[in-house]
């Protein structure tokens, strides 16, 4: 259930991946899962003249060891709060932890 | 209208199955209304709604206002059944329809007209189908009603009848049966079938606080030319309760209470029982009225009596029965001051009981004494490092039996210990202050300004604490001595960006910082242990034995950055148990915050620590 930014970004895709609970590194212990939508790929097409103005002053280090972020595909919405029994049957609830829309920023 | 108190259905409902074809004046049930008094001769009528327009199936039937048989009015054709089905759209296509009547009772009076104060819901269920013929129906159709019933009687009361056992649309439809019916039980019932009519009939009056079910078998006997079949069915009769048991104490009726240094308004104090072998369901707080036996107008004002029920089985024999506890409350505060002893006698009655004995005397003997508000310890001594930071904490003061008060208010401040001292030495006494704790009546004192910790002449304070009762005045007095020792700090860098330890992730940056409250000018680290969400996280603290606690204390309160693990209110970030309030309950791996945001997350640097090649290391050494 891909979903595209019109306009910018064609390639800043929404992705999905089932996991459990457990996955996510959180150190909730449960046996419930859930759909972990993500943003992914590139966003080389909503590229502006300020990112290749810092794309050659970096190559040509002139910003010294500074390297200012380029536009890269992120969460523009995110995804309803997801509630989860853990082991010990205590209520935990996650927000923002999944993606609903995504783009370049 | 007194005497239909009296009369009342045994059952909530009837109901029964009427089929196409069913005769003009054949009986279809009957209803029985049980007596309080032989006098009040039951008179039955059909009860019609004077607002509502009366449906048509209501004419089908008529009922005799005496027996309660209720019978065919006319023979029901397909035609009627047709009517019934298309009043009700929604119905159509079913194969049944229930519809109710309601039947009312009253005692028998010459101008009597049907009234609807004890009434009854009859229902019938209409089968868009002739009546199975006599082979077709099986005998337990024909002795029991396709319902479970569930009848009741109330206690005391007169014995008649109250149940037609026989199944009247059904028992015709074999004329060459003979059906009658037997009660049975485990043990003797006041319950038996009354052979001539197929009733059952209560022979004596039932007391509920003996027995308040009556299991019985109901055996069907259905006789015909070659065979005799017995079929039992179970039927349980619950018995009303009515307020026919007065109040009584078990054991004792007085208890000593003693006011001291709980004094708030709704303490409550003592426990007196009183029992009641009736059930709460229509006990209420307004039956059972208690008054206290007082004309003294400060008891009046000052006390009230709580009262609280419940239903209790186990002490009543395996009967249902009501617990009422009583305890003293008070009403206001009572002041310090304060000393008294008195008893305090209150009656308890039970307003419904119709005997004699309805009430019960309890006496509470009460005790006020009153609170001095005094230190014991006149001094207080505290050593603390010159290195500490603002809102160290210092130590706790505390008025004799402080913790113990509830409704005693006291505030605490400190003054000058001696004033005859030079202006600049003066200006030394704005390195402590002291703080009411939030849960207690305790005081916290705690470092309020550093700049005088680094002058020589700061380092010994003698301080008067002064302790204030709020409601009555009365003051106490403590001297506290705070020396500060130790060497000032050389890295000492006035206006440090950030002051907060909670900021820090690594125990090495966490140990060499100078964060706020930090009684040794140096930051405290916290290893936790485990890789699931545990209180004891890893974390970063000014003071390890006040923070992270899961209590935000009120020098904590002051500012955010000196404790937002037991502060915040934000939404934490990462894997964590919020704190009841505030803070967090529990983290994942390390937490940490930025002013009040505080993450929670596994720290990669340190697990990465011991790779597998280090493993081997540590294992070949």
């Amino acid at each position: 259930r891909d979903e595209l930014i019109k306009g910018q970004g064609r390639g800043c895709l929404l992705k999905e991946i089932h996991l459990n609970v457990t996955d996510l590194g959180l150190g909730y212990r449960t046996k419930e899962e859930l759909i972990f939508r993500y943003c992914s790929g590139p966003c080389y097409d909503s590229e502006t003249n300020y990112d290749k103005i810092l794309n050659n002053l970096t190559q040509n280090k002139k910003l010294g060891k500074e390297s200012p972020s380029q536009t890269c595909c992120r969460p523009i919405a995110f995804d309803d709060d997801l509630s989860f029994l853990d082991d010990s049957l205590e209520y935990h609830t996650l927000k923002k932890h999944s993606a609903k829309k995504c783009a370049c920023v | 209208w007194e005497g239909s108190w009296g009369l009342y259905f045994p059952q909530t409902t009837y109901s029964e199955s009427i089929y196409v074809g069913q005769a003009a004046g054949t009986p279809v049930l009957q209803v029985h209304a049980m007596q309080e008094r032989a006098s009040e001769q039951p008179y039955f009528c059909l009860y019609r709604m004077p607002v509502l327009k009366p449906a048509a199936y209501g004419s089908w039937f008529h009922i005799d206002t005496v027996t309660g048989v209720i019978y065919m009015n006319k023979t029901l054709d397909w035609t009627d059944f047709e009517s019934i089905y298309s009043s009700r759209p929604v119905q159509k296509g079913k194969e049944t329809m229930k519809l109710t009547l309601k039947v009312s009772v009253d005692v028998m009076s010459p101008k009597k007209l049907c009234s609807q104060i004890t009434n009854v819901d009859v229902s019938f269920t209409f089968i868009n189908a002739t009546a199975p013929t006599c082979g077709k129906m099986t005998l337990e159709k024909l002795c029991f009603p396709d319902e479970v019933i569930k009848p009741h009687i109330k206690e005391n009361r007169m014995p008649g009848t109250m149940r037609q056992l026989r199944r009247f649309t059904h028992a015709d439809l074999c004329p060459n049966y003979t059906i009658s019916y037997r009660v049975e039980a485990e043990s003797p019932v006041p319950f038996v079938v009354n052979d001539t009519t197929s009733e059952l009939v209560v022979t004596a009056p039932v007391d509920r606080e003996e027995k308040e079910v009556y299991h019985l078998m109901i055996v069907c006997l259905v006789r015909t030319e070659e065979t005799l079949d017995t079929l039992t069915n179970s039927l349980h009769i619950t018995i009303y309760d009515e307020d026919d048991s007065p109040p009584y104490v078990n054991g004792t009726d007085t208890e000593d209470v003693l006011i001291e240094f709980s004094r708030s308004k709704d303490t409550t104090f003592g426990n007196l029982f009183v029992y009641d072998r009736d059930t709460t369901t229509y006990q209420s707080q307004d039956n059972y009225v208690s008054t206290l036996m007082t004309n003294d107008s400060w008891i009046k004002d000052t006390f009230t009596i709580e009262q609280k029920f419940s239903e209790e089985k186990s002490i009543f024999g395996n009967v249902r029965g009501t617990v009422y506890k009583y305890k003293l409350r008070l009403n206001r505060n009572i002041s310090v001051d304060e000393k008294r002893s008195f008893q305090l006698d209150y009656l308890i009655s039970d307003t419904m009981f119709r005997g004699p004995e309805g009430t019960v005397m309890l006496h509470f003997n009460v005790t006020i004494l009153p609170v001095p508000i005094r230190f014991s310890n006149i001094t207080y001594f505290f050593v603390l490092s010159r290195k500490s930071m603002t809102y160290s904490q210092i130590g706790k003061v505390c008025v004799d039996n402080c913790l113990k008060f509830k409704g005693i208010e006291i505030a605490y401040h400190l003054e000058l210990g001696d004033r005859n001292i030079s202006a600049n030495v003066q200006s030394c006494y704005t390195a402590v202050d002291v703080a009411r704790n939030l849960e207690d009546m305790s005081g916290v004192l705690y470092v309020n300004d550093t700049e005088p910790l680094l002058r020589p002449e700061c380092q010994e304070l003698q301080y008067a604490l002064v302790a204030h009762e709020q409601h009555k005045q009365l003051q106490a007095k403590a001297i506290v001595i705070i020396i500060f020792e130790g060497e000032v700090d050389p890295l000492r860098t006035e206006g440090q960006r950030s002051l907060a330890c909670a900021e820090k992730r690594q125990r090495g940056e966490c140990e060499t910082f100078r964060g706020l409250g930090t009684p040794t000018g140096r930051c405290q680290w916290r290893q936790g242990t485990g890789k699931v969400i545990s209180k004891n996280y890893s974390t970063c603290s000014p003071d390890l034995r006040t923070c992270p606690n899961g209590y935000c204390d009120v020098i904590e309160s002051k500012n955010i950055s000196i404790c937002p693990q037991d502060c915040t209110r934000e939404p934490i970030i990462g894997g964590h148990e919020k704190g009841l309030m505030l803070g967090i309950k529990a983290g994942h791996g390390t937490c940490y915050c930025y002013s009040e945001k505080c993450f929670c997350e596994q720290d990669y640097l340190q697990e990465n620590i011991c790779d597998d090649m280090c493993k081997t290391v540590i294992a070949t050494a």
